[in-house]
């Protein structure tokens, strides 16, 4: 559920990548009140069907079909896949539905390529016209994030109830925009320290400063995010504390140096092969040489990233619950990176058409562990006295296309 | 009679049924037959079909039947969901699948090589030209003081150049407003371009190695060729609709990091822009033979770049598709065939001259 990883980590700029809000954002229903009948607890695990044979057909007439429609299509084709994917998701037997209409869809699509087309026109012909364009995304950042989740959970249900987001703006404002601010401590902090003549004290007072600072921001966040969702009646609650966000973030820092040391002799070794040729042309290095560059910062970038994904996602899971049910994630890292790398190879090896490939298999492997913790039997939800209705789809539109491109 | 599974709509209880149709009344009951429902047909909205996925016949009140895949007699619903029946059944086919590559990679195709840059040439040439002019502004502006600095060239020989290029461009009919301007540019080299607000910029270090005035009204001939052709506008164009194109495609159908979208954003640029380079080329030859210049001068003034710039002449043959520029010994050749043309045109020039 709360894992509706999909806007919030879009928009977190973690270059996640869009396939994952298809399956894994999958909302998961929660389950209050058990029966006192049945004290004992369950573990229920998500369950994917979905095969890539079938997939791929889907995917690749869709992107066919919106391509010769110069994309009007697309809004159809992306409710088509998504569905898929969500309704391959299954829990206790019943699958979750994507109900989104695809006319709402295009129109937040045409509405952010219109946003989009003048953000990049702008900047060519008039500069301030694009400072000010960013600008006017940057306050309206947290009101899209909301939208977008609002919508993301809107058009997501599970056996004929629909997910809820709170439209708490308020709450955005606070935990996506002001928190940024409390960054510019640090940053005065090395200002200060710089003028007065100590500018590595000043730079040890910044990285510092941020590094108390992020975590703690970024577990307010999800905390914010998991406890605004809702289903059948009841609220989300989130557990973790802000020491487990800290925890995370030393682990990776200590990942990220053990990746560092292979990655460096890897490095010194393609600089020494390829040394005589960049002497003579020290401005044009050769095109093996850039490649090698990439190969071998490659999977470095990505074992950091997948292990802090890796641990945020299992600790987001591990720590949303209501009344007695819990949810368990017990996502691997290796298995984890291991899927990111063969994914990356594999479709960067077919010039993309091993992505529904891709898409499947992770989406497997995340189902896969995933549970539901708790007595009861799941029926017991029921309608809840939320107005449902219909949300926009423009800010859930441009929340991918700026978490996937401009990378906020 | 088939089997389903009933949700209320109010809570989650999953309660299985058994559905049957009597004319256009859906009725379905509990196997003990405790509970019994029915609904006119018309009254659902079933879901879209999907390879694998079970329908969802919904009403109004949010209460739905999930029926399996391959359950739902056909013509229950067979006026819904018209279009996507079509897109269903091309989805169930391999052949269908393996024409849709083809088709991605056909549309790609036409969309980078025709459409972008049709798209982008229909709006420069209905864009003010103060637009023109002051996106050039702005850019000069920007450079001047950074890359590029006050010129040293002579005053005398500044004013010769101004008048070499004065009697050239009076001579082109239907250029816009230009002007020549000289700057000091170590970063740069030895280089000349053209601005979109009509200025032509020469370096210091050009002049210098230019052999001759016939030379220098070769590389003159060929910026004037973009600005002509209003190569830079339509260059900004249609980079912003590639960048436009790709940013949408990628958001939506792939999800690839920016790194890799980069690539090829960078060849298909790199393409229209040798595109460009070798149209501003021709707009020299023919400039050049218009007033009487042997395009030879224009072989001369890139083997003299090329000495300026030692690193390329060993040219990378694997670099071809990434560079901006045809490569120099092919430009060379294409100035030397429009030089034997313009001989046999005026097989007397030389006689005349000699008189």
């Amino acid at each position: 559920m709360l894992l509706s990883l999909p806007g919030g980590e879009a928009t977190r700029g973690i270059q996640a990548m869009h396939d994952e809000t298809m399956a894994s954002g999958v909302y998961l229903p929660e389950i209050d009140v058990a029966p006192p009948a049945l004290p004992v607890s369950k573990g229920r695990r998500l369950e994917f069907r979905g095969n890539a044979r079938d997939y791929f057909r889907i995917w690749i007439v869709n992107v066919a079909l919106s391509l010769v429609t110069l994309g009007i299509y697309s809004a159809w084709a992306t409710v088509r896949t998504r569905r898929y994917m969500y309704a391959n998701t299954v829990l206790a037997g019943t699958p979750f539905e994507y109900l989104a209409k695809p006319i709402p869809i295009l129109k937040g699509r045409l509405l952010t390529a219109l946003i989009f087309a003048t953000y990049v026109l702008g900047g060519q012909f008039f500069k301030p016209a694009q400072v000010a364009a960013a600008l006017v995304i940057a306050v309206f950042m947290p009101w899209m994030i909301v939208k977008s989740l609002m919508f993301r959970a809107r058009y997501s249900s599970w056996r004929g109830l629909r997910f809820y987001f709170t439209d708490d703006y308020g709450g955005a404002y606070k935990w996506y925009f002001g928190v940024y601010f409390l960054m510019g401590i640090p940053l005065l902090g090395f200002s200060l320290a710089s003028l007065a003549g100590h500018p590595g004290f000043g730079a040890v007072l910044l990285c510092g400063g941020i590094a108390v600072i992020a975590p703690w921001i970024k577990g307010h966040q999800q905390e914010w995010m998991v406890e605004n969702h809702h289903f059948g009646g009841k609220s989300f609650k989130f557990s973790a504390q802000v020491s487990d966000y800290y925890r995370v973030y030393i682990k990776t820092a200590g990942v990220a140096l053990a990746w560092l040391l292979p990655t460096a002799m890897l490095l010194g070794g393609v600089f020494f092969a390829f040394k005589s040729q960049m002497t003579v042309q020290p401005k044009t290095p050769p095109l093996l040489a850039i490649a090698a560059i990439y190969a071998c910062m490659a999977p470095f970038y990505l074992g950091a990233w997948a292990f802090v994904h890796t641990q945020m996602t299992n600790l987001l899971y591990n720590n949303a619950h209501l009344g007695s049910y819990r949810f368990r994630s017990t996502l691997g890292y290796w298995e984890m990176f291991g899927i990111y790398l063969s994914n990356g190879l594999a479709v960067l090896c077919t010039i993309g058409l091993a992505m529904p490939w891709a898409r499947i298999r992770l989406a497997r492997y995340r189902a896969d562990h995933v549970e539901i913790l708790g007595a009861g039997d799941l029926d017991d939800f029921v309608r809840d006295a939320f107005a449902h209705g219909e949300i926009g789809a423009a800010a859930t539109e441009m929340d991918s296309l700026l978490g996937i491109d401009i990378g906020l | 009679m088939i089997p389903a599974v009933y949700f209320d709509g109010r809570s989650t209880r999953a309660t299985p049924v058994t559905v049957w149709r009597e004319d256009s009344v859906l009725h379905w009951h509990t196997g003990d037959r405790a509970q019994y429902w029915q609904a006119p047909l018309q009254a659902f909205e079933p879901s879209a079909r999907v390879i694998g996925l079970p329908y969802a016949l919904r009403l109004a009140d949010g209460a739905y039947l999930q029926i399996d895949h391959d359950l739902l007699p056909d013509d229950w619903f067979a006026r819904h969901h018209r279009l996507e029946r079509v897109v269903d059944w091309l989805e169930r086919k391999w052949p269908a699948a393996m024409a849709g590559v083809v088709i991605i990679v056909a549309a790609l195709l036409g969309l980078f090589e025709f459409g972008v840059p049709w798209a982008a040439d229909r709006i420069a040439s209905h864009l003010p030209a103060t637009l023109e002019h002051s996106m050039g502004t702005q850019s000069l502006a920007a450079l001047e003081g950074r890359l590029l600095m006050p010129t040293t060239l002579q005053p005398e020989k500044q004013a010769h150049y101004q008048a070499v290029f004065q009697h050239f461009v009076h001579g082109i009919h239907g250029l816009p407003d230009v002007r020549l301007r000289f700057y000091t540019a170590p970063a740069i080299g030895a280089n000349a371009f053209a601005m979109p607000d009509g200025s032509v910029v020469f370096t210091d270090a050009l002049i210098k190695e230019l052999p001759d005035d016939q030379a220098f009204t070769a590389v003159l001939a060929h910026e004037l060729g973009h600005q002509a052709h209003h190569h830079l506008l339509r260059e900004v164009l249609r980079s912003s609709g590639v960048f436009i194109v790709a940013g949408m495609l990628m958001g939506d159908v792939t999800s690839l990091g920016g790194v890799t979208a980069g690539v090829p954003m960078f060849l298909i640029n790199a393409h229209y822009s040798r595109g460009f380079e070798a149209d501003a080329d021709s707009y020299a030859f023919d400039a050049l033979a218009q007033q009487g210049i042997d395009p030879v001068a224009f072989s001369h003034a890139m083997q003299a770049l090329e000495r300026a710039h030692p690193e390329i002449k060993g040219e990378d043959k694997s670099m071809r598709y990434a560079a901006s520029h045809p490569m120099t010994a092919e430009r060379i050749a294409h100035a030397d065939a429009a030089s034997r043309a313009f001989q046999a045109r005026h097989p007397t020039s030389r006689a005349t001259g000699v008189h």
